[in-house]
């Protein structure tokens, strides 16, 4: 008999995902544990047999990372795939499982920070602090609401469309027209985090020259608008990451670099925040 | 404005559930409840002021707003800055005498809300390796196939590690905040270079959230010019955010479209040069 997942393991399978993911992080094993939980209803639904069982939550052993939002749709790709296996179809064993998950985890982290973290999270937040001024609760309340209505309903949809689509969901992940959605997000997350960088960040100098008579002759924040408004902004983005690009520098190091820069930078009278009691 | 131990102990249970690795799920725990401008709003409830709640968290939500963890690389740790950096920024504001809507208010803040968070990466690390003890227990259990105790080890045990590197370290700080916040008064004047650098820190700390971001994004020089682009619409145009959202779409729409014919193209050539045969 055709073995069925049931509405009710999958959903218990999306709710292990969708709160557990990263309950039990740690820097060697990042999200396995997650994903062991999100398979462990699937699986005692298909197996009754203990050693069947074990096989298959020793497939799910391997370790796994990505970005949880979109990654749901590859926990959903799996479920449809360890049905699959329960049902002896031919080609999908322990290889293909993990192959297909481990080849999927790079591209849908790519397209998750640039899509979830560095678009959908700083525009909502963007109106939220809009909504937000003079101290008003509104923009908060905007933002809980919003971003978790997106969150779930958003999620639950990827896991059951993963599940649904199986093996060729990983085609449209992957394949060219995948190539062409990930250039497109990633041009998107790009335009939107030039604006949110352009909004939300302000690198300014206090940089000024005086003639004798004391009037400021050069102030080189205004000469720097003339450029391009923002553009020491532009310029303190594009070192930052020059030196974890280009140099490997480790985020952590790059901040211990600013803070001498802000240090010399203050000695030197280039930047001052002007705060006063 | 003081803050009793049983506020200082909400505020703790608050850091557990919003931490990194947090007890409330990535989405409702870190990318809700550990927002600042959402921390803002739970600070300020738990300490009676919800409007100096809102308006430090606006102003320390300013830095941390492209905070990305890729890879579990962490920059910056929510849970400091949400629930150890606000209610001390809300006690400092009282203490200078500042208003919380003024520009030396919302510096100060952003102050402490760039110092706290880069010091907090202290307890994501510490969270992350009390965590290996329970993946130990895990895979011994995976091993002996008691999968039921997987849920135990992966929602039940984490709590002791955020017991050690959240509860305790956040109810302390803020229960002593006071204190300390009168140290820091005292040996750091505003007007010092330690001050004067601690704020312009704040103000340069956003350029490394955005440069993460644009690190996966940017693989050639000619990849930062949709990045200029966007930066253009901004700072030049004034375009706001859901703004340029739009525009960002219709021109990723664009290079979709583009691509998918550059995709079916081949294909409809080949299946031209087959009709040449068949006459």
């Amino acid at each position: 008999m055709e073995k069925k997942l049931s509405k009710k393991s999958l959903l218990k399978s999306f709710h292990n995902w969708y709160y557990g993911h990263l309950t039990c992080f740690s820097q060697e094993h990042m999200q396995t544990f997650g994903y062991l939980c999100a398979m462990l209803p699937l699986v005692e639904e298909l197996y009754d047999d203990e050693d069947k069982k074990a096989e298959a939550m020793n497939t799910y052993t391997a370790f796994f990372n990505t970005e949880p939002q979109l990654g749901t749709v590859v926990v959903g790709i799996t479920a449809g795939l360890e049905e699959a296996r329960a049902n002896g179809e031919d080609g999908v064993d322990d290889e293909t499982i993990n192959g297909l998950r481990a080849g999927l985890m790079g591209p849908v982290a790519g397209i998750g920070d640039s899509l979830v973290v560095g678009t959908v999270i700083p525009i909502l937040l963007g109106i939220a602090l809009g909504m937000s001024g003079g101290g008003s609760p509104l923009g908060a309340i905007f933002y809980i609401i919003a971003w978790n209505l997106f969150a779930y309903f958003g999620m639950k949809f990827l896991y059951f469309k993963g599940y649904q689509l199986g093996g060729k969901a990983v085609e449209v992940l992957v394949g060219p027209q995948g190539e062409a959605i990930r250039e497109s997000v990633s041009m998107l997350g790009g335009m939107v985090i030039g604006a949110v960088a352009a909004t939300w960040v302000n690198v300014t100098t206090s940089f000024t020259l005086y003639n004798e008579a004391g009037e400021a002759y050069l102030v080189l924040q205004d000469k720097l608008n003339e450029v391009l408004p923002g553009s020491l902004t532009a310029a303190f983005v594009i070192l930052c990451w020059y030196l974890m690009s280009k140099k490997k520098m480790s985020p952590i190091k790059v901040m211990l670099l600013l803070v001498v820069i802000a240090f010399v930078g203050v000695l030197v009278g280039f930047f001052n925040p002007g705060l006063s009691y | 404005m003081t803050i009793s131990w049983l506020q200082a102990a909400l505020l703790g249970l608050f850091a557990c559930l919003s931490s990194m690795p947090g007890l409330g799920g990535s989405s409702i725990g870190n990318y809700t409840l550990g927002r600042p401008l959402i921390g803002g709003l739970v600070c300020g409830i738990i300490l009676g002021d919800i409007q100096t709640g809102i308006l430090v968290g606006c102003a320390m939500q300013v830095i941390y707003i492209a905070l990305v963890t890729p890879g579990g690389t962490v920059s910056a740790d929510v849970r400091a800055v949400s629930y150890i950096g606000i209610p001390l920024a809300m006690v400092a504001l009282g203490s200078y005498g500042l208003d919380a809507a003024s520009t030396e208010g919302t510096a100060l803040a952003s102050s402490f809300g760039a110092m706290v968070g880069t010091v907090g990466t202290v307890l994501f690390y510490g969270t992350a390796t009390i965590n290996l003890v329970w993946q130990h227990i895990g895979w011994k259990a995976v091993e002996k196939r008691d999968y039921k105790k997987l849920y135990l080890v992966d929602m039940g045990l984490p709590w002791i590690s955020h017991l050690i590197c959240s509860f305790i370290p956040t109810m302390i700080m803020c229960k002593l905040g006071a204190n300390v916040v009168e140290l820091i008064k005292t040996t750091l004047p505003m007007d010092g270079i330690a001050m004067k650098t601690l704020f312009t820190v704040g103000s340069l700390l956003p350029c490394v959230g955005i440069a993460i971001l644009l690190k996966q994004i940017v693989k050639k020089a000619t990849d930062f010019v949709p990045f200029f682009f966007g930066f253009v619409f901004a700072a030049s145009l004034g375009v706001n955010l859901v703004g340029a959202t739009i525009i960002a779409a219709m021109f990723a729409i664009m290079n979709y479209k583009i691509k998918m014919l550059a995709i079916a193209k081949p294909a409809a050539a080949a299946a031209y040069d087959d009709d040449e045969e068949e006459i």
